[in-house]
Parts: C-alpha cells; structure tokens; sequence
C-alpha cells in the first residue's frame, strides 16, 4: 500500500522518483521481498522543490485507526467540488486524496471514474 | 621692583589678550617701555587693537575661541533645566522609518509611485487608534496609536503604524507609512481569494475560504475592512485564538501574502492546470 500510494504520488508530480531498496541505498537491480531481507525494505523517495519551496507541503491522514472514514461515490464528488463530506474538509485547488478502493489504491478523481468508493487514506497538497 | 611689576604688567596684558578681549581692549599698550623687551616689529601707536598682530607667535584669530557665545558642550548652561531628564547627547541608532513617533513628513508624489490624485482616492481605514503611554523617570507620557490599512480596491493595500501626541497626526503618519508599504495582492477572478488560507501570526490564526460569487464579505470585522481595501469582495473569514486588532491585520495581509498560486502549484508538480469555470462555462 506504501508503494501504491508513494506511486500515485509520483504520477501527480509530487515527487521525483520511487525506488524500492534496502535501509542503505535504493536497489540497482530488481530484488523480490522475501522473509530474509524483508526487515531491510525501504522506499526511496526523491522529494521536489521549487523557488526554495517544496512541492509536497503537507500530507495528512483521513482515515485513522481509531475513525474509519468510507465514502461513496456520491460523497467523493462532493468532497471534490468544494463541499464537505462527513466531517472531511473538501479538496482543495492543487489537492489530492488517495482512496482504497476494490481495484486497488486509487486517486480520488480516478475512483470516481471506476464508480468506486472506499476507505479514504490520506491528502497531499 | 620695576622690572617685577613691568612684566607683571606684561602677564595682565597677555591674559587680556586670551581673553578675546580684542574688540574692547581697555588699555591699549601704548607705553613704548612696556612694548620693547618683548616685540619683534617696531610698535606702531596708531593700529586699532584689532589690527595689531597677536603677542604669541602661535596665536591666530581664527583659532582664538569665541567667548562672546556660550559653548553647548563646555560651558554649564546657567538656565535652570526644564526637564528632570538630560537631553541625550548622541543620537540613536535607530533608523527613523522603524520610529512610529518620528516627525511627520508628508507624502508627496516622488516617494510613491502614484500620483497625488490616485492618493486621494485611496480607500483608507484606521483600524486601531488607541491611548499608549510610556512610562519614563518624568511620569507617564501618553500618546495615541493609529495602525491604518490603505487600498485601491483593485488588489493594491498596505497597512501602517504611527505615533504622536494627537489622534489626528498619528492617523496621518500611519497613513503616509501604509501608503509607502503598499503591495498587490492576487485575486481570484478579482472578487476572492485562490484556495482557503489558515495562517497562524502569534496568537491569532486567520482562516480565509474562497466563496462564489453574490457570497459576500462575511468575516471578522478586521478582516472585512482590509478585504474592502484589497477588493475582495466574496470572501468568508474566522478569526481562531486572539482577537488582538493589531496581530489580526497582521495575519490577514500574511495570509493574503502567502498565497500559492493554482498556476504555481501546475508548474512545480508538472501538470497542465485549467480553469473549468471560465473554459467551460464562459464566466468571467
């Protein structure tokens, strides 16, 4: 789920790059997780800036552990045009949410376009 | 016994001389007897004493003090002295533009960019004028404080402070300072703010959310004077914390300051970014 969500960062131009490697160094080449080396595994994200700014100012959960936030399709749209949806302040310009959904972690705009709600994880702005 | 008292004769006239008693000497030197042990040139009884060259060869007119004046620095000033406080004898360091009770000067249309006329018109608002008092070794010296917001209601505004004995002046000067800080700020569709804003100044947070048009100006009173100024016109502000007027200007023209852009959030992130509202529907 990290991978997905640091990838759908990755295509929304928050980040530079992902690459998965072990605590010292991101991997040359390809190594499968396994029992063994899974203790190592890390993800290596290359963060923007621009104009002394960063590009990812802030990132914040929606669903918690403690409250489970579900939506439906309805409740996305709604949360994407500015208006608010269960107690979930709406997106705002240059914003984006990451929802679990059956076809996998998605971004908002692209679950709405599957007709999938799910668990809404997170924001990045 | 004569000698003695020639030269004591010769010291008098000497210290005479110190004196700057030249425009008044009493007893000009005439007596030859006086004049000859000591002079290089022979004494001429006709030069006025002003003329005659000074006895000591260092002694120049121009160096000779003039005692006629009293010194400021060495001489005690005989007045009795109106203050318990002793003026301060260098100035400070302070630079006058951070001095809210500096003198006042006027606007004139070098220092700014506008003209007077575009002055004129410039929707001003004192937010706060309020009563300060600095304590000293004399007592309380009251004086009023004015901070006032200044705008063109076209995305120009400013806010400035000033200080000084009376209401009036104080607003003046804070004018004058709010016009020389004047800056644009961006507008969204020149009616409202980009995105939501939430700016934490000190104590007090500052929360700006964009509105469609015919909304309004529906915000803290402090927030609603400086959105007339800046000409946003549909806005809904919340002030979170301390209402302090000062710190609550503060933090709104912050807030204004600090706004991203949906252009530059395109340009860093690499998107292509599209205002449906004005492509698809044709507003303006």
């Amino acid at each position: 789920m990290n991978l997905a969500v640091s990838n759908i960062l990755y295509h929304q131009g928050f980040i530079s790059s992902v690459a998965r490697g072990n605590y010292k160094a991101p991997d040359e080449e390809y190594t499968p997780t396994t029992p063994d080396n899974i203790a190592t595994r890390r993800l290596w994200l290359t963060l923007k800036y621009r104009d002394n700014e960063p590009v990812l100012t802030k990132m914040s959960c929606i669903s918690k552990p403690s409250k489970k936030i579900t939506f439906t399709v309805t409740e996305m749209k709604s949360m994407v045009s500015g208006r608010r949806a269960k107690f979930v302040e709406p997106l705002q310009p240059g914003e984006i949410a990451i929802v679990s959904t059956n076809y996998g972690v998605l971004e908002i705009h692209d679950a709405m376009a599957k007709n999938a709600g799910g668990l809404v994880l997170c924001r990045a702005r | 016994m004569e000698l003695i008292g020639t030269l004591g004769k010769l010291r008098l006239a000497a210290l005479r001389l110190s004196r700057g008693n030249l425009h008044h000497a009493s007893k000009p030197l005439t007596n030859p007897t006086l004049l000859r042990p000591f002079s290089t040139s022979p004494p001429s009884l006709e030069t006025s004493p002003t003329q005659r060259p000074l006895r000591h060869r260092d002694l120049q007119t121009s160096l000779l003090p003039d005692l006629t004046q009293i010194d400021p620095v060495l001489d005690h000033d005989p007045s009795p002295p109106s203050t318990l406080d002793h003026g301060k004898a260098f100035r400070t360091n302070r630079p006058q533009s951070l001095v809210f009770n500096a003198p006042m000067e006027d606007l004139d249309e070098s220092q700014t960019p506008l003209t007077s006329w575009e002055m004129a018109r410039l929707l001003k608002k004192s937010l706060v004028v309020k009563r300060v008092v600095n304590m000293n070794g004399k007592g309380k010296q009251p004086s009023m404080y004015a901070l006032v917001v200044v705008g063109n209601e076209n995305g120009l505004a400013g806010y400035g402070e000033g200080k000084d004995e009376e209401a009036s002046r104080a607003v003046r000067k804070a004018t004058n300072r709010a016009i020389k800080n004047l800056k644009y700020f961006e507008r969204y569709d020149d009616r409202t703010v980009y995105m939501d804003i939430e700016k934490k100044f000190h104590a007090t947070t500052v929360f700006l959310r964009s509105r469609p048009p015919g909304f309004g100006n529906r915000s803290n009173h402090i927030i609603h004077e400086i959105c007339c100024c800046v000409g946003i016109h549909d806005i809904s502000g919340k002030v979170i914390g301390s209402h302090n007027p000062m710190n609550v200007v503060k933090a709104t023209f912050e807030a204004l300051n600090h706004q991203r852009l949906p252009e530059d959030i395109a340009k860093m992130r690499g998107k292509k970014v599209l205002d449906v509202q004005h492509v698809y529907y044709g507003a303006q």
